[in-house]
């Protein structure tokens, strides 16, 4: 992938953000009702609040960076997300009968969560890489089986539709937090995206820099090429969904426990196509890690506006059709924004091995 | 000298099919030894047998003398045999440096990061030392290399991993002829270092010119084993074939009719799928009886422009012209429908349907109109006779019209489809790699089919990576490289080294004399 298509997406994508809200400056007149919507949008808040809403997107965006590039389509990565929230909520709940509470049984409840998602993430793998099943018709059998068993799940277990629990909360680092404005976004915010900040560029240099790295990228894009270097295709595409599970089940229970605080057991799931939204991400990011957090952040943006803009109520529309706001953003850049190069070689199951 | 490679009464058998029945072959170390056959002769199964990827059902390999047993690529590479694949083992978007080391890659820091300082001395080190020629390149993606710096590459990467034998799975068949002499040269530069060579080819010229000693396989037999000094490609080409082959086509001996202007195109420009300009400005007219071919190495806008001729990709400007009327806004059934004949390049993909059997693949392209098609419904019976006619007029085996085109062979598959098209009684022949993957004598026959298609008046449009067949089928040849033609000479006058400069688009110290011109 050429750098300079990355970077003419970042141009894209940063354009299209302060088009939007340039466009809105001008057109709105200050102390005005819209102006008023402007002002709650442009500040602190509004930033803390987008990455806070990356962080679900940004993993699962990452996540499927690792399965992809090693070859294999994980559209179930919604799948991942929803079993990982799930799980966290189960299990931050039921601790304290243990005797374990406070951040500990939190935390024990995101490990739990993440060790879910990467099972999950297993037969999956053992599905396609072993079996070779179909990879689209295994992922979204994945999605919609942890649909399907999420309500069923929740509603055995507790009686209420949207279990709570308690949150990480927010971390502050000492000295940096009190810096205006990043202090507040960057430094005061949720561990979820204090691991996403590391997460990122930790993915991108192992993409380029690791020995297990450069097998992905090779096994996603030529596997005889990998193979006749007598590295066993089998074993690259399952470290590579692995860690898509682990990565994406950092996604949804850092959502639960890091964010919202609950599960929602109700249509899409308090997930509500995050996982997918991740897709659009990396593909948006050409598969480059710092790309597909780039464009997780833009869907964040709108996801965030949608739901300030509801807040408001100033306007006369159906919060469902707010609700579309970053999925509309979706359609729009990947037409717009065609130029994504697809692994080669993904989709298609290796035949080389026994 | 001693042995490096020796092959003893080696068998391989794939359920009932015999690939190689007691084939014996051995290298001397330093040598350069060319396994020659026509496809499906068991060649690179031979190879393949050497590398590891099968396991012989009888018989034994040798490598410097030690029995050996491989059970896969690994084993081979670690007794020093390496494999240069005809399509390249290469990552295309890594680099140079990261497709070398792919699977062997030292790694510092605890295993955190590829130790790539060490990669590049030990390449750069190899680069040097046999010539290669790649030691500037370690960061460029492999995708931005010459099929011959690819090539180089997967030299060096055998190299890299220790390779003393070197197997060649057809190493010309991407190179234009200047890079075929540069390959030679690295031929000779690892045999000076007494690295042994052994090279897969069905073409005699090559075989005589690069190699010391030559095997030749048919059905999965050795026929003999010759020096190269002192044996004539006829007697190659019989060894080969088994019968007498007539290795010249002789153009000028054939009568041609017509003279009018059949095909013509002007100012053609097209767009590939990643929405590059492929082709521009190319004008080229066809008269009926009358053989144009295009030269060029492959990828320079050959696909795209015989797809924009044909109708199967949209042209951006410029005009198609059959019989002086504008085809360029008409879609493929309709210029089929205008006399339009089309072979394409890629069988499989664009001439089959892989699943369909032959019956059912003979009406593709004419299944609307009689006498197959009435009122929307097929009538299978012509269509059967049909199938029929062309597996018996272009010997088509097996001769079954019942089989799924999949399980005929390629060559055999092409003939199907080369028959195919031939008898829609066209006006009009465009014929991408007409003989590609087939052997000598299905070959031959084709070569004839396209020149009587000649004599009985239509204008052909012949697109091949081989500079053999054009030079032998062409009254003119039209060179292309990167989009364009770079000249238009009569097919008599120009040299195989003059048209492989242009081909690398270059002028030739010695200009072609044009005396047909465009």
């Amino acid at each position: 992938m050429s750098a300079t298509a990355t970077a003419r997406r970042w141009v894209f994508a940063g354009a299209l953000v302060l088009a939007v809200l340039a466009a809105l400056r001008l057109v709105v007149p200050a102390g005005s009702v819209p102006g008023r919507m402007l002002a709650s949008v442009l500040d602190v808040g509004y930033a803390s609040s987008v990455l806070r809403l990356t962080v679900p997107i940004a993993f699962a965006a990452l996540g499927g960076i690792f399965a992809e590039r090693a070859g294999v389509i994980n559209i179930g990565i919604e799948g991942f997300l929803i079993v990982s929230a799930l799980t966290t909520v189960i299990v931050a709940r039921r601790l304290p009968w243990a005797g374990v509470t406070g951040p500990a049984a939190l935390w024990l409840a995101f490990l739990v969560g993440v060790l879910v998602s990467v099972a999950v993430a297993a037969v999956f793998a053992v599905l396609v890489v072993r079996y070779r099943s179909n990879q689209v018709i295994a992922g979204l059998a994945v999605w919609l089986i942890a649909l399907g068993l999420a309500p069923f799940i929740t509603l055995t277990l507790f009686d209420s539709s949207s279990p709570t629990i308690d949150t990480f909360g927010t971390w502050s680092v000492p000295l940096l937090s009190e810096l205006p404005v990043v202090g507040p976004v960057l430094f005061d915010a949720s561990p979820t995206v204090y691991m996403l900040l590391v997460a990122t560029p930790l993915a991108w240099y192992a993409l380029r820099y690791t020995r297990l790295g450069r097998r992905i990228r090779a096994c996603g894009e030529n596997p005889k090429a990998l193979a006749t270097g007598g590295v066993s295709v089998s074993r690259v595409r399952y470290a590579g969904v692995l860690i898509s599970g682990v990565l994406a089940g950092v996604g949804g229970a850092g959502f639960t426990v890091g964010q919202v605080g609950t599960f929602v057991a109700v249509g899409q799931t308090s997930i509500n196509g995050r996982g997918f939204l991740g897709i659009v991400a990396y593909l948006f990011g050409n598969y480059n890690p710092f790309a597909a957090v780039g464009g997780a952040m833009l869907f964040a943006g709108f996801d965030s506006l949608q739901l300030r803009l509801q807040q408001i109520g100033a306007l006369d529309i159906p919060a469902e059709l707010f609700g579309i706001l970053p999925f509309v953003v979706v359609l729009v850049t990947i037409t717009l924004v065609r130029r994504t190069r697809v692994p080669a070689a993904l989709g298609e199951p290796y035949e080389g091995e026994e | 000298m001693d042995t490096a490679v020796s092959l003893t009464d080696i068998t391989k058998r794939f359920d009932d099919v015999v690939a190689n029945d007691e084939v014996d072959m051995r290298v001397e170390r330093g040598a350069v030894h060319a396994l020659l056959g026509e496809n499906g002769a068991g060649k690179t199964t031979l190879m393949n047998v050497l590398y590891g990827l099968y396991r012989p059902t009888a018989g034994e390999v040798y490598v410097d003398g030690d029995r050996a047993e491989f059970d896969s690529p690994q084993d081979a590479i670690a007794a020093g045999v390496g494999m240069i694949h005809q399509h390249f083992m290469l990552v295309e978007p890594m680099t140079v440096r990261e497709n070398i080391a792919l699977g062997w890659e030292p790694v510092t820091h605890g295993g955190l990061k590829t130790d790539d300082a060490r990669i590049d001395t030990e390449v750069r080190e190899l680069s040097e030392r046999y010539g290669l020629g790649l030691a500037g390149d370690l960061d460029t993606p492999v995708e931005q290399l010459s099929m011959g710096a690819r090539q180089r590459v997967e030299v060096l990467k055998a190299l890299y991993r220790g390779a003393d034998v070197f197997i060649f799975d057809e190493p010309t068949a991407v190179l234009t002829p200047q890079e075929v002499e540069e390959l030679f040269d690295i031929f000779s530069q690892l045999t000076a270092q007494d690295k042994t060579i052994i090279f897969i080819t069905h073409k005699l010229g090559e075989a005589l010119t690069a190699a010391d000693g030559i095997t030749v396989l048919r059905d999965g037999e050795r026929v003999g084993t010759v020096d190269a000094a002192g044996t004539t490609r006829e007697q190659l080409a019989e060894l080969m074939v088994g019968r007498e082959v007539l290795l010249d086509v002789d153009r000028a001996a054939r009568g041609a009719s017509g003279d009018d202007t059949r095909l013509s195109v002007s100012d053609l420009a097209v767009t590939d799928d990643r929405g590059e300009p492929a082709v521009h400005g190319v004008d080229i007219s066809v008269r009926g009886g009358e053989i144009v071919g295009i030269a060029g190495v492959d990828g320079n806008g050959q696909e795209p422009l015989v797809e924009a001729v044909t109708g199967v990709r949209d042209a951006d400007a410029g005009t198609v012209r059959f019989d002086g009327e504008a085809v360029t806004g008409l879609s493929r059934r309709e210029r089929l429908d205008r006399g339009l004949a089309h072979v394409p390049g890629d069988r499989q993909e664009q001439a089959l349907v892989m699943g369909f059997n032959l019956v059912q693949n003979a009406v593709l392209g004419s299944q609307h109109r009689p006498p197959f098609g009435r009122r929307g419904r097929i009538d299978w019976g012509a269509a059967r006779e049909h199938a029929e006619a062309v597996i018996e007029e272009y010997d088509v085996r097996p001769p079954n019209p019942d089989l799924p085109a999949r399980s005929l062979s390629g060559g055999n598959q092409q003939k199907f489809v080369v028959g195919r098209e031939l008898s829609r009684e066209p006006d009009v022949v465009v014929a991408a790699h007409p003989t590609r993957g087939v052997d000598i004598g299905s070959k031959e026959f084709i070569h004839e089919r396209l020149l009587a298609m000649r004599e009985q008046g239509a204008a052909v449009l012949v697109v091949s990576a081989s500079l053999d067949e054009v030079v032998q089928l062409s009254d003119r040849i039209a060179v292309m490289y990167e989009g364009s033609f770079v000249d238009v000479v009569p097919g008599d006058a120009a040299t195989e080294e003059q048209l492989g400069l242009l081909m690398a688009g270059e002028q030739p110290d010695e200009p072609v004399p044009t005396g047909a011109g465009r």
